[in-house]
């Protein structure tokens, strides 16, 4: 079984790639979690999951006639598997965002969930496949204008090519004056569950910092303790592997990024 | 000073300034943060550039005593305060343009209690800009912290908005579809869009 899940947030800054990993690492409770950094522009994940100084990333599988398989991007940490994303703009531009489709069907086939942390702008081609591939997508919002904003627009993309909400969010809550309220209105325009509120803490500055994720880092935590919640609220869907991987390779897919 | 009852079609009022700067700007936090680095007294008319979410016109005001937000109209919808805000927090580009008045010429409008708005709220609700947003707050009278509501209260009004939410997601649709076919992917379209 597989479902590919596109964690996307419309903006950047709302945690998006914490949110991802502790999601990742919450799942892997129960089932065979794979995480791609598929935010290739953009890559932070590698700095989130002490991967700063590994050799080969997605992007060495982007590269044409590297010849590197997906199994030497793929790092175990953490109970996941995790394929982290270089850095470098060269590698950004050698990259052919075509081949992303196939490291994913590659992946699919070896995993039961398939989280997809995706670029926060919808701006290129490249930026808006994982949305199009994933089976459902996440979104991760703030409780502030822009964000709830850009989420419902990162929604409707999604909705367009069939990718529905399995949930929604609220990540960086600063106070719970109110936002009560604004969750109960928000879900009337946002798919899915409201899977949890996260409130912002510096327990999640000094996760990143120490290049660990947070359920790692500080599993006693508030938030890591929402984002179990989160994780629980979600229903894995066991959809076959070959569909997915057959849906991945299939997609018609841009010539450059 | 009005009163919370004086509800009137021209409860907002202030003398025309003198237009220093006009400018179409992406982000309007760019806007607020001149206005605060040149202290500036007067106001912003704000101006939504998106055809889609005007339906009509939707025009904004929004008031400075050195620097530091003080009043928001939403001229449109008649709507003051944080309501206002949340007006006019719509994807930009926006057309602003900056007014210079004396204090004097504005002190009616600034006694308003009902148009008020927290400092920091402005680089909130229509920038995201928290750092812009503390630094305004630095910058105000410390009276004037507890003005006008919270911002939960401008995301709440927001989210009341059910025409602009609406309109939010059409043009999302609407430039999901164009996009698509600019980048080879309506293939991958869902059937019933």
């Amino acid at each position: 079984m597989v479902e590919a899940f596109a964690v996307a947030s419309g903006k950047g800054g709302t945690g998006k790639t914490t949110s991802t990993l502790a999601l990742g690492m919450a799942l892997a409770a129960d089932h065979d979690v794979t995480v791609v950094d598929a935010d290739t522009g953009m890559a932070n994940l590698l700095f989130h999951a002490g991967l700063d100084d590994v050799e080969v990333t997605l992007h060495d599988l982007l590269v044409e006639e590297t010849g590197t398989h997906v199994s030497e991007a793929t790092y175990d940490r953490f109970g996941m598997s995790v394929v982290p994303c270089g850095t470098s703009l060269a590698a950004f531009e050698a990259a052919d965002p075509a081949r992303l489709r196939d490291v994913v069907a590659d992946l699919a086939g070896d995993t039961d969930v398939l989280l997809l942390d995706s670029p926060a702008a919808l701006g290129s081609k490249s930026a808006v496949l994982p949305v199009v591939l994933a089976d459902r997508v996440v979104v991760v919002l703030q409780p502030t204008v822009p964000a709830l904003s850009d989420g419902l627009k990162v929604q409707e993309y999604a909705r367009s090519y069939g990718t529905e909400t399995a949930g929604v969010l609220f990540n960086r809550v600063h106070d719970d004056a109110g936002i009560d309220r604004i969750v109960d209105r928000a879900s009337e325009y946002f798919g899915g569950e409201t899977l949890a509120t996260v409130p912002d803490s510096d327990v999640v500055r000094a996760a990143r910092r120490a290049g660990e994720p947070l359920l790692a880092h500080a599993p006693e935590s508030v938030p890591a303790a929402a984002y179990r919640e989160a994780a629980a609220r979600i229903d894995v869907r066991a959809g076959d592997e070959g569909d997915v991987a057959d849906r991945f390779r299939s997609a018609v897919v841009p010539d450059t990024p | 000073m009005n009163t919370p009852e004086d509800y009137s079609d021209d409860r907002f009022s202030i003398p025309r300034g003198d237009l220093v700067r006009s400018r179409v700007v992406t982000d309007v936090g760019e806007a607020l943060a001149a206005a605060l680095a040149r202290e500036l007294t007067g106001y912003l008319v704000l101006e939504p550039q998106d055809a889609l979410l005007l339906g009509g016109e939707t025009r904004g005001v929004l008031t400075f005593e050195a620097g530091v937000p003080v009043v928001a109209y939403s001229v449109e919808t008649d709507s003051g305060g944080t309501d206002a805000l949340a007006d006019l927090a719509v994807p930009g580009p926006f057309r602003v343009d900056v007014f210079e008045s004396p204090s004097t010429a504005l002190s009616e409008a600034h006694d308003t209690d009902e148009l008020w708005v927290p400092p920091g709220s402005p680089a909130e609700t229509l920038a995201d800009a928290p750092d812009l947003a503390a630094r305004t707050r630095d910058a105000a009278p410390d009276e004037w912290l507890q003005r006008g509501d919270d911002d939960t209260d401008a995301v709440a009004a927001f989210l009341e908005d059910d025409a602009k939410l609406d309109a939010i997601r059409q043009q999302a649709r609407a430039e999901a579809e164009a996009r698509a076919e600019q980048w080879g992917l309506t293939g991958q379209l869902a059937d019933d869009t």
